[in-house]
């Protein structure tokens, strides 16, 4: 996962609360004509956004729609780089990999965090603070490192795994075909189980203390109280984190890359995942033309996948 | 007649804005003594309070567990970075070494070729400050306006960043790559700041902060007060929003800190190369015919690099947790 | 409101003022007058002996008037790239760029790269070794001149070779070195390791090279792709299929991956047959095993021949986007075939000059940096043995003109032989039929065999 689903999941820190509603209806002013005053505030931003994500976005359309041979040169030739796509078999199988890195590695980086929050803000904890913040820590390790670490650790021959192996007479490989999806998604759940987890905790910060203390009284278990209380308050910042792992699980590329070497067999194709492939058609491959293809229906797919599952909660609260 | 008035709303507005504050910290304080009188009295009689359980044992060491899950690969690079090359390339991966280097691999961090470490340190410092920064005030201002302002392009602006969200990284490299070529902007580190200034996420979370932080009441008083949007912005907003600032920029801060795809492609100067660019090229270097493989630097560097993070995690720690939670707190 | 403006104004400037500037630097450097040959030029390539520094020193040195700008690109695979979307930008591109020899094709076909004979490059033919010489041809004209290269070898850890019983020195032939891996895998090491992965790749040109094989051949527009069919190439599957299926070679290691220095440095491989390069790669990467690795000639096909290979092997090549082209030229000059080419020999590059390789000083024992080497070869003449390889005459052998691509997907193809999912045959035809598919979308008329 990139640098900018790191960025994303956090997002939902300052999520407002699906149950309270902090905008009042008053408080826009020159309602009835044309407040231009916004762009005050705004124009910088989209400025510079203009230029780093629209005009590229548009102009890899543009080009989707060409394609480049070293003999013949660059022609125009429609769809055909799309067509091509959707009979592409190493495209599909780099997308199966990554839908199912998302259906199994999301759902338990998100229960983990989720425990975690519970259990911190249960206020059961010898400690509190030092468990935030450590397992916030792995957040700060660059995804080039982690994976370098975790890649030394996996070695059935020389990592901690090879060492486990020959203390228990053992012979487990995590870096084998069959686990390595799973290896990888152990990196990036120890990146942002974290991060997540403190997402969730803020978000149960919000609850004020006089809903426990009524529960209290009315004779809630604990059990319940979570139930009740604590996991409905979770939904509104599970939208976020959901939407935000989908789309940062599709473009998983640094973690693999970096991998590639220290996997045995060639276990890591050149078109492990969509991302990879791209990049690997662009830059090896010659191909920019049919990766920029690619990359728009990737994106596509992961904004309507994205859209199924959660977005439209999110689009309310954001009215 | 009407500056006195004026005089008088900008004191009354800023008694109430006082008053705000005050109220906020008391409620705070009572919090915590509140709490503190809770828990001496838990732990005297045994009465456990939902809002104040006693602490738990078994609760303690299962999420213990899952702490040293999280820690122990800074153990690991702890430990190898006190390794010669030799040790690391021949024993055991979280035990010592047969010498204790990491000094050495320290200096040497810093004076291997010429000292370009300390080069690419102060670059990655660069794109911090310039990017980071930059992107933090890009998304303070931005987050307000679509907080705040109904402006005719708010629900496009809206649609169009949320799309771009899902539009992988990779599909805008190329693109974008190109067109910083031809501005003639790769291979500087414009190329590096200038992508960097965007941060959608940091848009997000301050378009959510300034909506919960900042009464339209008060902007509507400072607004009949005849204060122009911006001195309204600095001096009233602005402190409201200080939570959320340390909190976006330390989101923003990491981002760039850490990041990596984007000066892979835009730069191939390596005396503007950050961090992680320079230790990767490294870590590649043993992989090049006739290269001298220099994986205790790679690690020792890497130990370097994400000092300053921790620190600045740690260090800040009371301001961002608080910038969370504060973003949160409701009335 | 004001001030911020004033100051984001300023940063914008500010911006465009340092886009300007460095348009404006490399315009001035590439501007200047050809006849003079001076002005900056830029230099993109990789680092491996450090040693770029002090030779581009000595360079300005002698050719007052002209500078050089080096950038470490990284490895080659990352300079590559970063040549072709440069070119592909339009903009950008550097003066001179290294590439490894099988590389350069691919850009001179696009037409990124200068045929180098107007500069009268066509006349060292005689004076580089024949190997990488004619790798950077195409079209029968140079449009590089090499700067190193890697003749393979068969390098050894004579320590487990003399515990397994195998008296290394006597292997002249792939099947001896058949008959020494059952030995070694007896003792529990391996005599080397092949994962099937895309570093692999050189090795395996190299080797089916050696075999005499022809795999591809390109003609203009027409590529013929003759993977299994060959006599060369069946010659190579046979042999690796019976490593592979008898367990012989280490299959689960990847070269250039820290296991594989490891394995290196603690005996587990016991060979490897790698170009000429390789000393230096092993004196970092294996200091344990220091007095015990060996090089010897690489094993024969067939008994009593002298047929060597390439593997790896980098040339220097001036940017069709130069517009220093002149300084460009008298720098790759100086550093190939010039005085250059003696200070980079001495600093660890294997050099690709005759005149280098035959003279004294380059298998002279009492200099500094042979003393280390040999020291570490257990007092063996390490360049002796090298550059009888270099010498030997080798057939020619083509690449595609897609080699990157071809690179990559090497690795996707043939991996799954060496995890025994498919036969090595299978895989080979998997990878024609890849590659036959990319020269076509590339626009060649792909004949596949």
């Amino acid at each position: 996962m990139s640098e900018q689903m790191v960025d994303r999941s956090a997002v939902a820190a300052q999520q407002p609360s699906t149950t309270a509603s902090p905008r009042k209806e008053a408080g826009y002013v020159h309602r009835h004509r044309a407040d231009w005053r916004g762009w005050k505030f705004m124009w910088p931003f989209a400025l510079v956004f203009v230029f780093v994500f629209v005009v590229p976005i548009v102009y890899a359309v543009w080009i989707s729609f060409f394609q480049n041979r070293m003999i013949g040169g660059t022609s125009f030739v429609g769809l055909q780089n799309y067509s091509r796509l959707f009979v592409d078999a190493q495209f599909w199988s780099s997308v199966g990999r990554v839908a199912l890195f998302t259906v199994v590695q999301v759902p338990i980086m998100l229960f983990l965090a989720g425990v975690m929050a519970l259990a911190l803000d249960s206020l059961k904890l010898h400690g509190t603070k030092f468990f935030r913040i450590s397992t916030f820590l792995p957040y700060a390790v660059p995804a080039v490192v982690s994976t370098m670490i975790w890649g030394f650790v996996y070695g059935s021959k020389y990592g901690l795994v090879g060492s486990l192996n020959d203390v228990f007479g053992t012979n487990i490989d995590v870096l084998k075909p069959s686990v390595l999806l799973a290896a990888i998604g152990n990196i990036n759940t120890w990146e942002f189980t974290g991060y997540n987890m403190l997402i969730f905790y803020s978000s149960l910060s919000t609850i004020p203390h006089a809903l426990y203390e009524a529960a209290s009284i009315d004779g809630a278990s604990e059990w319940q109280t979570i139930r009740r209380i604590k996991i409905p308050e979770l939904r509104g910042s599970l939208a976020i984190t959901v939407i935000f792992s989908i789309i940062g699980s599709f473009q998983l590329f640094n973690e693999p890359s970096v991998l590639q070497n220290m996997v045995p067999g060639n276990a890591i194709t050149t078109y492990y995942t969509p991302n990879m492939y791209a990049y690997n058609l662009s830059f090896a491959g010659g191909q920019s033309n049919y990766a920029a293809a690619l990359a728009i229906v990737m994106a596509v797919m992961t904004m309507a996948i994205a859209y199924m599952v959660q977005l439209k909660s999110m689009k309310e609260q954001m009215k | 007649m009407k500056r006195m008035q004026e005089a008088q709303r900008s004191v009354e507005f800023k008694e109430e804005m006082r008053k705000a504050r005050k109220a906020e910290a008391d409620r705070a304080r009572r919090t915590i003594s509140d709490e503190k009188a809770e828990r001496r009295r838990a732990a005297k009689n045994g009465f456990s309070n939902p809002a104040n359980p006693s602490r738990s044992i078994a609760l303690t060491f299962v999420c213990a567990l899952f702490v040293i899950y999280c820690l122990f690969p800074f153990l690991y690079l702890l430990v190898n970075s006190t390794k010669t090359q030799a040790d690391f390339t021949s024993t055991f991966g979280l035990g010592f070494g047969k010498s204790f280097a990491l000094w050495d691999n320290l200096v040497t961090v810093f004076t291997y070729q010429d000292g370009i470490f300390g080069r690419w340190l102060l670059n990655t410092v660069l794109y911090v400050v310039l990017g980071a920064g930059g992107a933090t005030l890009l998304a303070i201002m931005g987050g307000y306006a679509l907080a705040k302002f109904r402006f005719p392009g708010r629900r496009l602006c809206f649609a169009i960043i949320i799309g771009s969200i899902s539009v992988p990284g990779i599909a805008l490299a190329v693109p974008q790559f190109l067109l910083f070529a031809k501005v003639g902007l790769t291979n500087t580190p414009w190329s590096m700041i200038i992508p960097s200034l965007v941060s959608t996420f940091g848009l997000y979370l301050m378009w959510i902060f300034s909506d919960q932080a900042v009464p339209d009441e008060l902007l509507e008083a400072a607004r009949v007060d005849g204060a122009g949007e911006m001195r309204t912005f600095f001096q009233i907003s602005l402190p409201l929003l200080a939570p959320g600032i340390v909190t976006t920029a330390l989101f923003t801060i990491v981002a760039t800190w850490n990041n990596y795809f984007l000066p892979l492609i835009m730069l191939k100067d390596s005396n503007w190369y950050p961090l992680t660019i320079g230790l990767n090229q490294w870590k590649d270097q043993a992989s090049t015919a006739g290269g001298q493989a220099i994986q205790n630097l790679v690690i020792t560097g890497s130990l370097v690099t994400i000092i300053p993070l921790v620190v600045a995690f740690l260090l800040l720690q009371k301001y961002w947790q608080s910038g969370l939670a504060a973003g949160a707190v409701k009335e | 409101m004001r001030n911020s403006k004033k100051t984001l104004a300023a940063i914008v400037a500010a911006a465009s003022l340092v886009g300007f500037a460095a348009c404006g630097s490399s315009a001035d450097s590439t501007d200047a007058s050809t006849e003079n040959a001076t002005g900056q030029i830029v230099f993109w390539g990789w680092d491996s002996g450090n040693s770029m520094k002090d030779i581009i020193k000595q360079f300005e040195k002698a050719n007052p008037g002209i500078t050089v700008k080096f950038n470490n690109t990284g490895t080659a695979n990352d300079t590559s790239t970063a040549l072709s979307n440069a070119i592909a930008a339009g903009n950008g591109a550097p003066d001179v760029v290294m590439l490894e020899d099988p590389t350069v094709t691919q850009f001179a076909v696009t037409g990124g790269l200068v045929d180098l004979s107007k500069f009268g490059a066509d006349s060292y033919k005689s004076d580089f070794a024949q190997g990488p010489w004619n790798k950077v041809q195409y079209d029968s004209k140079p449009y590089a001149l090499p700067i190193d290269s890697g003749p393979e070898m068969f390098f050894y850890n004579k320590a487990v070779f003399d515990k397994a019983g195998v008296d290394a020195a006597q292997i002249k032939t792939w099947d001896d070195y058949y008959a020494a891996a059952k030995k070694i895998r007896a003792t529990g090491s391996y005599i080397t390791n092949v994962s099937g992965g895309a570093n692999d790749y050189q090795p395996f040109t190299a080797q089916a090279w050696q075999a005499g094989a022809q795999p591809w051949k390109v003609n203009g527009d027409n590529i013929t792709i003759n993977m299994t069919k060959d006599a060369g190439m069946q010659k190579y599957i046979a042999f690796q299929q019976k490593l592979i299926d008898e367990d012989l070679i280490d299959t689960k290691t990847t070269n250039w991956s820290d296991d594989w220095n490891r394995e290196l440095n603690d005996g587990t491989l016991a060979s490897l047959t790698i170009g000429a390069w390789m000393p230096v790669n092993l004196i970092s990467g294996a200091p344990d095993q220091a007095g015990n690795w060996r090089v010897a000639q690489l094993p024969q096909w067939k008994s009593g021949e002298e047929v060597s290979a390439e593997d790896g092997g980098s040339a220097l090549s001036i940017v069709s986007q130069s517009k220093n082209q002149a300084a460009a030229y008298k720098f790759i000059d100086y550093l190939t075939h010039g005085d250059g080419a003696q200070i980079m020999a001495d600093t660890g590059t294997f050099p690709s000059l005759k005149s280098i390789l035959s003279s004294k000083e380059f298998v002279d024992p009492t200099t500094a940096s042979n003393k280390k080497t040999n020291d570490y070869f257990g007092g063996q003449n390490v360049n002796k043995v090298l550059s009888e390889a270099a010498q030997r005459p080798v057939t020619a052998f083509q690449y595609l003109p897609y080699n990157p691509y071809a690179q990559n997907a090497y690795g996707d193809e043939i991996a799954k032989a060496y995890t025994k999912e498919i036969s090595l045959e299978q895989a080979m035809q998997n990878y024609a039929k890849n590659l036959a598919e990319h020269g076509k979308q590339q626009g060649y008329t792909v004949t596949l065999k």
